[in-house]
């Protein structure tokens, strides 16, 4: 046996040795029980009300089932249908203009006003909180408030007839209710973007923006080489939540439009509700939450693997 | 009468919420799910079971539940669960989608000696499923128009007549549009068509529940409702909206000088413009014998009722005349016996109204319901708005619809 063997071996080694985590994991009830047993509520929770709820649905959508009459298992018979389904494709299209024209919109508005709300501005603070009070007010009855001031009738119209604007059919034209139902939602929601923007403006270093201005930068210099790639994550994570929450948006269609006129603000979220409570298809309904969950997903994925290219965390 | 002692019944909660080991009864008290939406509810529900328990005093029956919003998205859960009240209650063309969860009553109908026949035969009608009864109704409320008696003075327009035609009231239209206010106000979805078809007995549903979208008197009576806005003008259109009641809010704040809705909105309509000043009329007919569609709530047995003779026995009492005679004068309803009609006549103070829900109860029109109600009436109103924008006709609209039905 050579010396370094001994060494090694740590039996005939002169010099103590402290514990290492392995000694400390192979004591008999040591530390990670404890570990899993504080992490357990919350995996019991993710397992009863997510796991369990998701997996279930995932198997409901291969069948036939109503709330009374039972189930059926169908195969694959709903995503045959779901595919000829024009009232789905139709909510298919409606989401994805909603996503792609709400999220910038909404991302673009938070922005501006976060950076309105850094420059001089006395008394920024309340209008900040000003700002978000949309976003702490309920959704229902928001929707139903401004369900009244867009009617062809309503103050809206009647203040655009003041400046010599034509009404406008905020409620009973499809493209026009989509518009609608769009301009609410950014409304409402970019109260909590511009919060978390605002944040990140400002643990942006004021010793990088003096720096900057001594070299010559203008505003919006500053913004975009700057400010921008130093809230990056700031941004990133409004964009993955704004995202997902456009997905499933409901609340505004289902308050403001009843998803009309015809099928024009029939969100897929609209649909699903209706499909499993209205007209009580749940195993439908849970097939197109698949479809649902699946867009979700594709669209987080793709989200989280471009960050490498746009969001700098140093 | 134990009041409220259940409250989460009807909210989802688990089997055996109660602490009844019979399941849907509290001890001898009978269970009751039906919808509590705020004061009104309550006091109307008490109302019927006091009357009840005041005709059988061997009868003992609580009640609970949501409001109507979330009474029938809640329904099927209870319905499956192991303790389900004994009893439910049913609006009419409400039963097809919950007949799984009810009992038949003819058995136990025969055996207590009621007779279906001293109901209102459209409402017996409408909680019947293939020839089966599963409610028995309490009131039998028709639709009317209502009128704005105030409106008609000052416009000149005669109030109308019981046997008024629809080219009176499209006159009646004419003359009350000014001064900012519509002649009419519109409401969603199906149900204004069908009051329009069933006062002229027409119908579009077949005996097994199969809507004929392409049913030549429900194209040409949707196209008239739709022009009393586009080619009339006596109408504001309807836009997208909702679970909004446009017709009620525009005539209960003086913007429209008629709706057309069930009798049940009689008491706000009142409360809101005045007692003198709310008219009703019939639902105008071509050849003005106007037929009534009617409307109304039941009382149903569930198939988990571990009680079923006290359930049976509770509804018995709370639909004997006895109980609706006392209802009908204490709250003014419609009841659904034709024998305690006079009680109600007495009760509503006005001689024009009683004969205008009297003719229309008397020549009640019993239309099959769609199997598909829910779905249809929403579709409607998704689609009806591009008939009031000009976009497509009222044909055009029921194809759509049409299409989308059979996806």
């Amino acid at each position: 046996m050579t010396a370094s063997g001994l060494q090694d071996s740590g039996v005939t080694s002169p010099t103590p040795v402290a514990p290492g985590p392995r000694a400390r994991g192979r004591r008999p009830f040591g530390t990670t029980w404890v570990g899993w047993l504080f992490v357990l509520p919350g995996l019991l929770g993710l397992l009863v009300f997510i796991v369990v709820p998701m997996v279930a649905s995932l198997v409901l959508g291969f069948s036939e089932s109503t709330l009374l009459g039972g189930t059926r298992m169908t195969g694959l018979e709903n995503f045959e249908r779901l595919f000829a389904d024009q009232q789905f494709i139709t909510s298919i299209v409606v989401t994805t203009v909603f996503v792609v024209v709400y999220t910038p919109l909404n991302i673009a508005v938070a922005l501006a006003v976060a950076l309105w709300l850094r420059t001089r501005l006395a008394g920024s603070g309340w209008l900040r909180v000003v700002f978000l009070i949309p976003a702490l007010s309920p959704m229902v009855a928001n929707a139903a408030v401004f369900r009244l001031i867009l009617q062809q009738d309503g103050a809206v119209n009647g203040l655009l007839a003041t400046v010599g604007i034509a009404p406008v059919p905020w409620l009973s034209d499809g493209d026009w209710a989509l518009v609608t139902v769009i301009l609410v939602s950014v409304w409402q929601s970019f109260g909590y973007n511009m919060i978390i923007i605002g944040a990140g403006l400002d643990a942006v270093s004021p010793d990088v923006l003096a720096a900057s201005r001594i070299d010559g930068a203008g505003p919006f210099r500053r913004l975009v080489s700057i400010n921008l790639p130093l809230i990056s994550p700031a941004l990133f994570f409004t964009t993955v939540l704004t995202v997902i929450g456009a997905w499933q948006t409901f609340a505004q269609s289902y308050v403001i439009t009843g998803g009309g006129p015809g099928n024009s603000t029939t969100t897929i979220m609209l649909y699903l509700y209706r499909t499993a409570f209205t007209y009580d298809q749940l195993g439908y309904a849970s097939t197109i939450a698949t479809i649902l969950f699946l867009i979700i997903a594709a669209f987080t994925l793709v989200q989280v693997w471009g960050q490498k290219k746009w969001v700098h965390y140093d | 009468m134990a009041v409220g002692a259940f409250a989460t019944v009807l909210a989802g909660c688990s089997a055996g919420s109660s602490g009844s080991e019979v399941p849907g009864m509290d001890g001898e008290t009978v269970e009751m799910g039906t919808w509590i939406g705020g004061e009104a509810d309550q006091a109307q529900w008490s109302a019927y079971v006091d009357a009840g328990e005041a005709a059988d005093p061997e009868v003992s029956v609580s009640f609970s539940g949501p409001p109507i919003g979330d009474f029938y998205t809640k329904l099927p859960t209870v319905l499956r669960g192991s303790n389900a009240p004994c009893i439910v209650t049913l609006q009419n063309g409400q039963v097809g989608p919950y007949v799984s969860g009810l009992e038949p009553l003819e058995q136990y109908a025969e055996e207590a000696g009621v007779d279906f026949g001293d109901y209102n035969s459209a409402m017996i009608e409408q909680l019947s499923v293939d020839g089966q009864v599963y409610a028995i109704p309490y009131d039998a409320a028709p639709a009317v128009v209502y009128y704005n008696k105030e409106m008609f003075e000052a416009a000149g327009v005669p109030e109308p007549s019981i046997d008024w035609t629809t080219e009176d009231f499209l006159a009646a239209a004419r003359a009350t549009t000014r001064d900012g206010v519509w002649g009419f106000a519109l409401g969603q979805g199906i149900t204004p068509v069908t009051s329009l078809m069933s006062a002229n007995g027409e119908n579009y549903v077949s005996e097994d529940g199969v809507a004929d979208l392409d049913d030549p008197n429900l194209v040409s009576r949707f196209q008239w409702y739709v022009d009393l806005a586009t080619e009339e003008g006596v109408a504001k259109p309807l836009e997208a909206s909702g679970g909004s009641f446009p017709d009620i809010d525009a005539f209960s704040t003086g913007q429209a000088a008629m709706s057309m809705n069930g009798l049940w909105d009689l008491p706000n309509e009142q409360e809101k413009l005045g007692e003198d000043v709310v008219g009703v009329a019939t639902v105008p007919s071509d050849d003005g014998g106007s037929m009534g569609y009617v409307g109304g709530t039941g009382f149903a047995m569930t198939k988990s009722c571990g009680d079923k003779e006290a359930a049976f026995a509770a509804i018995k009492a709370i639909t004997s005349a006895e109980a609706m005679q006392s209802v009908a004068r204490s709250r003014a309803t419609v009841v659904a016996r034709p024998d305690s009609f006079d009680a109600w006549a007495e009760t509503i103070g006005s001689q024009q109204t009683a004969d205008v829900v009297r003719q229309l109860t008397e020549n009640s029109f019993t239309t099959p319901t769609p199997s598909e109600l829910s779905q249809l009436n929403t579709l409607i109103t998704q689609y009806e708005t591009n008939a009031f924008s000009g976009e497509s006709s009222a044909q055009e609209v029921l194809q759509q619809v049409a299409s989308a039905l059979n996806q």
